[in-house]
């Protein structure tokens, strides 16, 4: 499949070149390239094991890369620690939401502000409210015991404490009823207009292809095509294999 | 009646060293998920320090366990970051067979050190009590009780206020996503043990004033530390507590049936031990998770 790149600005918040990672069993990642830009919306789709979810781990440091470059605003971040990703910027709304579920959601959301020492977090934490109004009233609950749909509210608000250049929110969608859905879109595009890049992983693919500006569709740990998200919907092999077109 | 008010009485002061000897033990458990064999070697160094600075520069024993605990925290500190920290996602029986080997390293250093002498800790007030009726209540012994219940709070305070504290819940709670929000992993591992063994080192100095220590004489602990923490419950300090106490009643009660002695009390200790994992394997005040 071609390759349709389009729209990148010259100087990308994200720049992914030829990364290799894996475990212990074996490689997942081949040669993948990649890039963000500034306040972009960027799509990651493919099918189940494509290696979307190692991606996005070597990208907050999870996961190690075995070769290839990542460069945050300019800056070589290959293999730095999360805590130092954090820091610098990069958000990851894990897959399965991963909250600490004994916890109460305030102390949830307050732990994605962990490295931050100015006085602007309780700011923060009421503009996550207004962007999760239903959270306002369980803040003091125990993160498990709130629904699917609020615990990923909880999941993104914890990634958005950070304050983050860049947030990356793996499978948004799953588990969660279409209506749910579709607010958690239009709040991931808010956030994505006020200034944040994002790149939205999900193997609902009409759903991601819908809100990005443009995709990456991952095949076997490799990029079989990217370009604009309206074009890649169109493109032949994608809505014969994933669309059912 | 007065012979039972004598018993819960030992017993609860008996007790008060088992919760210094829990609550590290069963921190470095429920957080890092290990077994620490070496914690009764912690102890004994604990013993140790405060030993030395008595028998040297005559300082008060209870003075001294502020030194015991930062002594070790630094210790465990080290210990965790520079060794234990690179197996830490390797099986349990890892973590069993290098915390085994840092116990007989460091009883070995402290042979070398100090020898296999018995050393013990005997300060002015040492034989005296407080005499109410019939009971004697030993003062050092009430006052390592107050000192374990007073280390139980501080470390439920660090644990539940603290910045570091939420960062040692949070990766307890999820190890990776504690490392998405930020929290450094081989530095929360590093102070979780290192608080666990500051409380160890303070245990320890309590432990000098009651018995004579050798190198060796940390091993019973970490077994006893082990059942406390069954006893109580993984996961909350206020559980060591109880199982901490709970330990040094039934021991008490246990050495007082005729003919029986301190192994006698051992084997209804860890009976309890055993009856309380097959009927309550959450602890007495543990919560399933």
């Amino acid at each position: 499949m071609s390759d349709m790149r389009n729209g990148v600005s010259p100087e990308p918040l994200l720049e992914v070149r030829r990364l290799t990672a894996g475990f212990d069993a074996g490689p997942v990642l081949f040669g993948i390239d990649l890039e963000v830009a500034p306040s972009e919306l960027v799509a990651l789709v493919g099918a189940n094991g494509a290696g979307k979810s190692t991606l996005l781990g070597v990208l907050s440091g999870l996961v190690r890369a075995t070769s290839g470059s990542i460069s945050l605003a300019g800056e070589d971040v290959t293999n730095a620690r999360p805590e130092v990703l954090v820091r610098k910027g990069v958000a990851h709304v894990p897959q399965g939401r991963r909250l600490f579920g004994t916890m109460s959601v305030e102390k949830n959301l307050l732990l994605g502000a962990y490295l931050r020492r100015d006085g602007e977090i309780r700011g923060d934490l009421v503009r996550v409210l207004d962007l999760f109004p239903a959270l306002k009233d369980k803040l003091s609950r125990e993160a498990g015991t709130l629904s699917g749909g609020e615990q990923q509210m909880v999941a993104i608000g914890r990634g958005l404490m950070a304050r983050p250049k860049l947030l990356m929110v793996d499978e948004l969608s799953l588990g969660l009823a279409p209506k749910v859905v579709d607010h958690l879109i239009e709040v991931i595009q808010q956030i994505n207009r006020e200034g944040t890049a994002l790149i939205l992983v999900e193997q609902d693919v009409l759903v991601a292809l819908d809100a990005a500006n443009r995709a990456y569709v991952l095949e076997n740990g490799r990029v079989a095509l990217s370009g604009k998200a309206a074009d890649v919907k169109e493109d032949p092999g994608v809505r014969r294999a994933y669309l059912g077109l | 009646m007065a012979d039972f008010v004598q018993l819960v009485v030992l017993g609860l002061l008996a007790g008060g060293v088992y919760v210094a000897v829990g609550i590290g033990f069963g921190l470095v458990w429920g957080v890092l998920n290990i077994v620490n064999l070496a914690h009764g070697a912690l102890v004994i160094i604990g013993g140790y320090i405060t030993w030395q600075l008595f028998s040297a520069f005559h300082i008060d024993p209870f003075l001294s366990l502020p030194v015991d605990a930062v002594a070790l925290f630094v210790l465990g500190y080290t210990l965790q970051r520079g060794v234990i920290n690179r197996i830490i996602r390797a099986p349990l029986l890892f973590t069993f067979l290098l915390t085994f080997g840092l116990n007989l390293v460091i009883i070995n250093v402290l042979l070398l050190m100090f020898g296999s002498d018995f050393r013990s800790v005997t300060p002015s007030y040492s034989g005296q009590g407080l005499e109410l009726g019939n009971v004697v209540v030993p003062y050092t012994r009430l006052a390592s009780l107050g000192v374990a219940i007073l280390t139980a709070a501080a470390l439920a305070f660090v644990l539940n206020r603290t910045r570091i504290g939420l960062a040692i819940n949070a990766i307890s709670a999820d190890r990776d996503a504690a490392q998405l929000v930020g929290i450094d992993l081989r530095h929360a591992y590093a102070m979780t043990y290192g608080l666990g063994a500051a409380c160890a080192g303070v245990a320890g100095g309590l432990i000098a004033m009651i018995q004579a220590i050798t190198p060796t004489a940390g091993e019973p602990y970490t077994l006893q530390a082990f059942v406390v923490v069954i006893l109580g419950g993984l996961g909350r300090v206020s559980a060591t507590v109880v199982g901490g106490l709970a330990f040094g009643l039934v021991e008490a009660f246990g050495q007082s049936i005729p003919g029986s002695g301190s192994v006698f009390a051992n084997a209804i200790a860890f009976g309890l031990m055993v009856l309380v994992l097959v009927t309550r394997p959450q602890g007495l005040m543990g919560r399933l998770r």
